[in-house]
């Protein structure tokens, strides 16, 4: 049975859990599906490996534009070198699988670290899981800094969004 | 009592309206309003009603009007919920300059989040500068096309505001709600008809979009159209993921 790692992008750092191992996936789905509202059910399925937390509010922009585009930054890169196990020469079964939010990412990451990547089936209710309760799965970490590390980071994108439109051409409005 | 723009000095009352958050004030002419949560500032030239009263701190109200702002003129057509009392965390899409949203960031107050997204970089400026003075909107200029480009910014939320006035809304709320909508959580979504198909009835229209949010996990509750204040508009306010009743 491959060992499944969700990883967590946080506007605070980044996240990686381990998914509790599972017979298979057709009947885990529901049962993910059916915790992930109770934080104490949420923990038997899910565990923190590791949390990154940005070095500066420089280093968050970085990332987030990174992660926007699907592309696997230097901090990125080293936070999964450093907390997955090494990925199996080619050729063998692959060990493990890591759980990623979008395609993107996980094809950049495949590339260029041959980890093997996943964001359909189960992966969404996990991360769904993680979002709701990541303020109490991580250590030292409240709802409130969670608010405070978004707003933080979400002035600073939209701010460099708006001044780098060199084109001045105004987008749709959405 | 109070002072300030409404009727010239006369005394203005303001009670609390049905919806928490929201407040009514009666004056010479009744209005809408909400507790400002920045005080001295006015977002859009909207009038303050300020409420002094013995023992208390000096309590500001903004005045919200229903010609500008979808959700007042619902809550006025009489809609049954909004679903964001003080407190709660709200996903606003189609913020535009953030004439809404300013009342949204009042109604749940300091506790409360708002995640206001829009495209535009033309409103997001004045977006950006909306939420400088108000410390619990989080700007994000991005389309909501692509909730995955703003993933690492949102939190779980109870609720999503939409107001994208594009063909293929039901679609994109339904991408946001799958992202950040927590189970239970609930939608109030502002249809223009006109948006959708101009050439079809409104009603038509309406049933259509209501059909596609069911196909999403997304249950409709209440619909109503917000005349007269718009034309050829509907809310639609639903629960997402509704909690399965056991028997």
């Amino acid at each position: 049975m491959a060992q499944m790692y969700v990883l967590f992008e946080h506007a605070a750092g980044y996240a990686l859990f381990r998914v509790r191992e599972f017979e298979d996936v057709g009947s885990f789905l529901p049962q993910v599906e059916q915790s992930v509202t109770d934080l104490s059910r949420f923990n038997g399925v899910v565990k923190l490996v590791a949390f990154a937390p940005f070095k500066s509010a420089a280093h968050a922009l970085d990332n987030i534009n990174s992660i926007s585009e699907g592309v696997l930054s230097e901090d990125l890169n080293l936070f999964l070198e450093t907390n997955l196990p090494k990925p199996e020469k080619k050729g063998k079964k692959d060990s493990f699988v890591l759980g990623v939010s979008e395609a993107k990412l996980g094809a950049s990451i495949s590339e260029i670290l041959g980890i093997p990547c996943q964001h359909a089936g189960v992966i969404p209710e996990i991360v769904r899981g993680i979002r709701l309760h990541f303020a109490h799965l991580v250590k030292g970490f409240t709802v409130q800094t969670s608010g405070v590390a978004q707003l933080g980071l979400g002035h600073s994108y939209s701010r460099a969004k708006v001044k780098f439109n060199v084109h001045r051409v105004d987008n749709m409005i959405i | 009592g109070g002072r300030g723009g409404m009727g010239g000095g006369k005394k203005v009352f303001v009670e609390p309206h049905r919806h928490a958050g929201v407040f009514i004030a009666r004056g010479k002419e009744d209005a809408l309003v909400t507790k400002n949560m920045a005080i001295g500032d006015s977002v859009y030239g909207e009038k303050r009603i300020a409420v002094e009263e013995e023992g208390m701190e000096k309590i500001e109200y903004r005045v919200w009007n229903p010609f500008r702002s979808k959700l007042a003129a619902a809550i006025l057509g009489g809609v049954d919920q909004i679903h964001m009392p003080p407190g709660s965390k709200v996903l606003y899409l189609g913020a535009a300059s953030g004439t809404t949203v300013s009342h949204v960031s009042d109604i749940v107050g300091p506790e409360g989040l708002v995640y206001a997204v829009e495209f535009s970089h033309r409103s997001g400026r004045d977006l950006i500068n909306v939420a400088k003075k108000r410390t619990n909107i989080i700007p994000i200029i991005e389309d909501a096309r692509h909730p995955h480009k703003y993933r690492m910014l949102i939190g779980m939320v109870d609720t999503i505001f939409a107001d994208v006035a594009q063909p293929d809304q039901a679609r994109i709320v339904a991408l946001n709600a799958h992202y950040f909508l927590k189970n239970g959580g609930h939608f109030v979504i502002s249809i223009k008809a006109n948006c959708i198909d101009s050439t079809a009835a409104p009603e038509a229209v309406f049933a259509g979009e209501v059909k596609k949010m069911q196909a999403e996990k997304m249950k409709p509750i209440e619909q109503l159209t917000l005349e007269p204040y718009e034309r050829d508009h509907a809310v639609v306010v639903g629960i997402y993921r509704p909690p399965v009743t056991k028997k």
